[in-house]
C-alpha cells in the first residue's frame, strides 16, 4: 500500500464574486507523477498557489504528511518540503545561474546573523555545501557549465531548467511544476519528461500543470482535469481519454487542436 | 468657535484639494507618485509675484500667468524626468522626482534667497466679512473656496465632455488598451500634468496672497500633505480627493483649537493620518479594494 | 608642516563628519540597496541614536560609552518597529510612509520635553578612554575603527545567506517566500540593522558636536543620504563609500578654497542643486549608480560570459 502524501478536501478560493477554485478534493500518492490539465482560467495555478500558501483557501483542508497546511505561510510550507516553479519564469535575471539555484537551499540552511558577521567556520562550511548541492542539481537538470551565466541571458528552455533546479535543490518531498514545457520545442519537451522521471526516481513526488495533453498522457500516472474551477475528472490517463465529461469540456471549448491531440492518443 | 473653525478648515481644505487633484490625476494615469508637485505650487506663487512686479499685471492676470508658467514647467518635468523612465521600477521615477524637487527648490533659493518675501500689492484689500457676531471670513479665504469650486467644476466638465478628458479617463483605466484604441498616451499624460500643475499653481498664488508671504520651500509641506490627501481619498479618485482634502483641512483646524500642547506639530497630523490609512486600509476611504499598495 | 595640517581641527572635523555620513550611508544601503526597501526617513534613525545617547549621558548621567551602546540598541529596536510598514506597503508608498515617519519623529524631537524641545540638548560629554578624552585626532581614529568594523560587517552579512535572503526579497517577494525565506523577519531585520548603523552614527555625532537640536535630522539629511547612496550605486559598498565621499567632500572642497566665483553663503544651495540634478541624470542614464549592478565591471564580464555560453550550449546538446 502506497502512502498518501497529499490529501486535499473540498478547497475553494473566491476572489470577490469570482470562484476560481470550487470544492476540489484530490489525493496524491507518494512517488506519483500527477498531472493537472484543463483550459486556461480553469483554476490550476490558483490551486498551486493554495498548496504553496500564497493564497489561503476560503474553505477546505490540505493535509501534507498528516499535517494540515491550509493557510500556513509560504515559507513554512517550503520548509515542510513542498517546492514549486512558476508559470511565468521568476528567476533573478541579473544574478548568476548558480546564485539562483543557491536561493532554493535557503530553507535548509541555518547560519544566523552573528556567525555570518563573525565569519565562523560553520557559516563557510554551510555556504560551500550549498554551492556543492547546487552544482550537483545543475548537472542533473543538464545545465553543467552554465553556472556563471546570468540567468536572464539563458534561452527560455534553460531558464525553465534553472527554475526546476532551484525548486529541486532543497530535496523537496513534493515538487509542483507550473507548465514546465511552455514555449519549448518537441525535443526539449521530451528532455523535460526524462528529467521529471529521473526526479521521481530520486524519491520526489511531482504534480505538474500542462497544456500539452498528449505529453502529459504519456508521462503521468494519474491526471486530474479542471474546468471552470471544478475538478471534473481524476483518473489514470487511459480512463481520462474515455471520460465523456472531459471530452465535452474540451470540445465545448471548441479547441479543435486539443481535440485532435486527444484523438491522436 | 466651531463654526469659525469649520469655515477656516473649509478654506484650507480647498487649498489641499487644488494641490492634490493634480497628484491624483497623475497617479491615476501613470500610477506614479509625483514628488515634484509641491515645487510647482511654489513656482506658481513666484510667477504671480514676478508677473505683478515686472509686468505690472493685475492680480487675476498674474494668477493666469502663474498657472500657465506652472503648467509648462509641470509638462517639462514629466517630459525630462519621468517619461524617459516610464516602464522602469517605480523607485527610479520617485528618486528622479525627489531630485527635481531638490533642484528647483534650491534654484529658487539661489535666486530669491531662502527668506520669506511678501506678496506684492494687489489693490485688493484684505477685508473681513462678519457672517454672525462670532463667525467671519476674509475675502482672500473666500477667493480660495471660489477658485476651488470653479477649478473643480471646469475639471469635471473637461473630463466628462471633451474628447481629451475622456481620453484621460480611458488611459487611467487601462493605458495599454487606450493606446491600442488609438489614444495618444504621451499627449494625455502631458495634458494631465498641465492641468494638475495649473491647479496647484492657483493654490500656491492664493495661499501666498492669503498669508502675504512666499518662500522657495513653501511647496514642500503642502506637496507632501497632498500625498496624504490622495491616499485618504483612495488613490486616483478625484471625488475621494475632494473629500480627503476637506477632511484634512478640517482636522488640522480643529486640532489647532482643541489640542494645544501636543508632542507633534500640526503639520505632522497629515502624516499620522497617511501612515494609519496605509497600514489599516491601503485602498483609502473611498478607493476600490487593492491587495497591496 | 604636514603634521600640522594633519592635526588641523578643521580637517579632522571634516573627516569625522564624513565617517559619520559613511555609517549612515552603509545603513541606508542595506535597507534600500540590498533589501530594496526604500527609506526617505533615514535621518529619523540618525536622530533617535543622537537623542538617545544625549539623553542617557546628560539627563541620566550615564558613562558616554554605555550611553552610545544603549543608543545603538534602542535604535535597533525602534527601527525594527518603524520597519513594520514595509510588510504592508509597496516600494514607492513605503518611501512616502518612511518620509512621513521621519517628519513625525523630527516633529517629536522639536516639541517633546524629553528631547529639550526647540532648545535641543547641550553639554553632551566627550567619551574618554584610559583617562584620555577622545577629541579631534583620537576621536577620528576611534571612528575610523568603527567604520572599518561597520564595512566588514556589511560585507559579511551581504555575502552570507542573510544577504541572499535580502537580495531575493528585493527582486521578487513571492519567490522569496516560496523558497522558504521568512520575508517578515528579514525585512524587519534589515530595518533594525540599517537603523542601528544610523543610531551609531547619531550617537557618535552627538558626542562629537556636544549640542544637538531637531534641525540636524530633517528631510534634507534623508534626501541627501539617499542621493549619495543612489549615485554611488545601490547594493554596493564601494558605491556607498564613493557616493558619500565625493558628494560630501565636493562642497567642503569649494568651501576650503573660497573660490571667488561662488558666493559662499549659497554653497549649501548649490550643493543641493547638484545633488538634485545628479539624481535626475543618474536615474535616466545610469539607474544602477556608479558602482551598482550592470556597472562597468559587470558589463565586461557579461561579454566574456557570452562566449562561454556557446560552449555551454554545445555541452547540453
Amino acid at each position: 500500500m502506497v502512502n498518501i502524501l497529499l490529501k486535499i478536501e473540498g478547497i475553494s478560493k473566491r476572489f470577490g464574486g469570482l470562484v476560481a477554485v470550487n470544492q476540489v478534493s484530490l489525493a496524491v500518492k507518494e512517488g506519483e507523477i500527477f498531472g493537472l490539465i484543463g483550459p486556461n482560467g480553469a483554476g490550476k495555478t490558483t490551486f498551486f498557489n493554495m498548496l504553496t500558501g500564497i493564497y489561503k483557501p476560503n474553505e477546505g483542508t490540505i493535509v501534507f504528511e498528516q499535517q494540515q497546511v491550509q493557510g500556513v505561510k509560504p515559507f513554512r510550507i517550503a520548509k515542510l518540503g513542498i517546492s514549486r516553479t512558476f508559470q511565468n519564469i521568476r528567476l533573478l535575471k541579473d544574478e548568476s545561474v548558480l546564485e539562483n539555484v543557491m536561493v532554493g537551499m535557503f530553507g535548509k540552511t541555518h547560519t544566523g546573523l552573528w556567525s555570518a558577521i563573525l565569519g565562523l567556520g560553520s557559516a563557510k562550511k554551510e555556504e560551500e555545501l550549498v554551492k556543492e548541492e547546487s552544482r550537483k542539481i545543475l548537472e542533473l537538470v543538464g545545465l553543467a557549465g552554465l553556472e556563471d551565466e546570468l540567468a536572464g541571458s539563458l534561452s527560455y528552455g534553460n531558464q525553465r531548467r534553472v527554475e526546476i533546479a532551484r525548486a529541486l535543490v532543497s530535496k523537496p518531498k513534493l515538487l509542483l511544476l507550473d507548465e514546465p514545457t511552455a514555449g519549448m520545442n518537441a525535443d526539449e519537451t521530451n528532455e523535460i519528461g526524462e528529467l521529471i522521471r529521473k526526479i521521481r526516481k530520486n524519491g520526489t513526488t511531482v504534480i505538474l500543470i500542462e497544456h500539452n495533453v498528449g505529453w502529459v498522457m504519456g508521462l503521468c500516472d494519474r491526471i486530474a482535469v479542471f474546468d471552470h474551477g471544478e475538478k471534473i475528472a481524476d483518473d489514470e490517463p487511459e480512463k481520462i481519454i474515455a471520460n465523456p465529461a472531459v471530452i465535452e469540456a474540451y470540445i465545448g471549448k471548441e479547441d479543435t487542436e486539443e481535440v485532435n491531440k486527444f484523438a491522436a492518443n | 468657535m466651531l463654526a469659525q473653525q469649520l469655515i477656516n478648515g473649509l478654506a484650507i481644505g480647498f487649498v489641499y484639494i487644488l494641490v492634490s487633484v493634480g497628484l491624483t490625476m497623475v497617479y491615476g494615469v501613470l500610477k506614479l507618485l509625483h514628488f515634484a508637485h509641491g515645487v510647482i505650487y511654489m513656482v506658481g506663487a513666484f510667477s504671480a509675484m514676478l508677473g505683478m512686479i515686472y509686468f505690472h499685471l493685475p492680480f487675476p492676470l498674474a494668477l493666469l500667468l502663474a498657472m500657465a508658467v506652472s503648467a509648462v514647467i509641470g509638462m517639462g518635468i514629466e517630459r525630462f524626468a519621468y517619461r524617459p523612465l516610464r516602464g522602469g521600477h517605480p523607485i527610479t521615477t520617485l528618486i528622479s522626482g525627489v531630485g527635481v524637487a531638490i533642484l528647483l527648490e534650491n534654484f529658487f533659493q539661489v535666486i530669491f534667497t531662502s527668506d520669506t518675501l511678501s506678496f506684492p500689492e494687489t489693490g485688493i484689500e484684505n477685508t473681513i466679512y462678519h457672517l454672525t457676531q462670532s463667525v467671519s471670513i476674509t475675502n482672500y479665504k473666500f477667493y480660495i473656496v471660489i477658485a476651488g469650486v470653479i477649478g473643480l467644476g471646469l475639471l469635471y466638465a473637461f473630463l466628462k465632455f471633451t474628447k481629451m478628458g475622456i481620453a484621460i479617463q480611458a488611459v487611467a483605466q487601462d493605458m495599454r488598451a487606450a493606446s491600442l484604441m488609438g489614444v495618444n498616451v504621451n499627449r494625455v499624460v502631458s495634458v494631465t500634468f498641465m492641468i494638475g500643475s495649473a491647479l496647484a499653481a492657483a493654490a500656491g498664488v492664493l495661499v501666498a496672497l492669503n498669508y502675504n508671504s512666499l518662500f522657495p520651500s513653501m511647496g514642500s509641506i503642502p506637496g507632501l500633505k497632498a500625498f496624504c490627501v490622495v491616499v485618504l481619498g483612495g488613490l486616483g479618485s478625484i471625488g475621494g480627493t475632494v473629500v480627503g482634502g476637506l477632511i484634512l483641512g478640517l482636522v488640522e483646524t480643529m486640532s489647532d483649537g482643541y489640542l494645544s500642547g501636543m508632542v507633534i506639530d500640526k503639520d505632522a497630523i497629515a502624516f499620522v493620518i497617511l501612515i494609519v490609512i496605509l497600514l489599516i486600509k491601503p485602498s483609502g476611504l473611498f478607493g476600490k479594494k487593492v491587495e497591496k499598495v | 608642516m604636514v603634521l600640522e595640517a594633519l592635526f588641523n581641527p578643521y580637517y579632522v572635523d571634516i573627516v569625522v563628519f564624513l565617517i559619520i555620513y559613511i555609517l549612515l550611508g552603509l545603513g541606508l544601503n542595506l535597507i534600500t540597496g540590498y533589501a530594496g526597501q526604500v527609506s526617505l526617513g533615514h535621518a529619523a534613525f540618525f536622530g533617535i541614536g543622537a537623542y538617545s545617547s544625549a539623553i542617557l549621558s546628560v539627563k541620566a548621567d550615564l558613562n558616554p560609552w554605555l550611553a552610545i551602546t544603549l543608543a545603538i540598541v534602542i535604535t535597533f529596536v525602534i527601527s525594527a518597529i518603524l520597519g513594520l510598514p514595509s510588510l504592508r506597503v509597496r516600494e514607492d508608498f513605503l518611501a512616502i510612509t518612511t518620509l512621513g515617519m521621519g517628519l513625525i519623529i523630527q516633529s517629536f524631537f522639536k516639541n517633546s520635553s524629553i528631547t529639550g524641545g526647540a532648545y535641543g540638548i547641550d553639554s553632551i560629554p566627550t567619551p574618554s578612554l584610559f583617562g584620555m578624552k577622545l577629541e579631534n585626532m583620537s576621536y577620528l581614529i576611534f571612528l575610523l575603527i568603527v567604520m572599518l568594523i561597520g564595512i566588514y560587517a556589511v560585507r559579511r552579512m551581504t555575502q552570507s545567506r542573510i544577504g541572499r535572503a535580502w537580495m531575493v526579497i528585493r527582486e521578487d517577494d513571492i519567490v522569496a517566500q516560496s523558497m522558504g525565506i521568512n520575508t517578515t523577519y528579514y525585512k524587519v531585520l534589515v530595518f533594525a540593522i540599517g537603523g542601528a548603523y544610523a543610531g551609531a552614527a547619531g550617537a557618535l555625532f552627538a558626542h562629537k558636536v556636544s549640542f544637538i537640536s531637531s534641525d540636524s535630522f530633517g528631510f534634507a539629511v534623508s534626501a541627501t543620504l539617499l542621493s549619495m547612496v543612489v549615485i554611488g550605486g545601490l547594493g554596493s559598498i564601494r558605491g556607498t563609500l564613493f557616493g558619500v565621499s565625493v558628494l560630501y567632500l565636493l562642497p567642503e572642497f569649494f568651501r576650503l578654497f573660497q573660490f571667488t566665483f561662488i558666493d559662499m553663503n549659497y554653497l549649501d544651495m548649490y550643493k543641493m542643486m547638484i545633488y538634485g540634478l545628479l539624481m535626475v541624470l543618474m536615474m535616466r542614464y545610469r539607474p544602477n549608480g556608479i558602482f551598482g549592478k550592470k556597472g562597468a565591471k559587470k558589463v565586461m564580464t557579461k561579454r566574456l560570459h557570452k562566449k562561454k555560453a556557446v560552449k555551454g550550449g554545445e555541452h547540453i546538446a
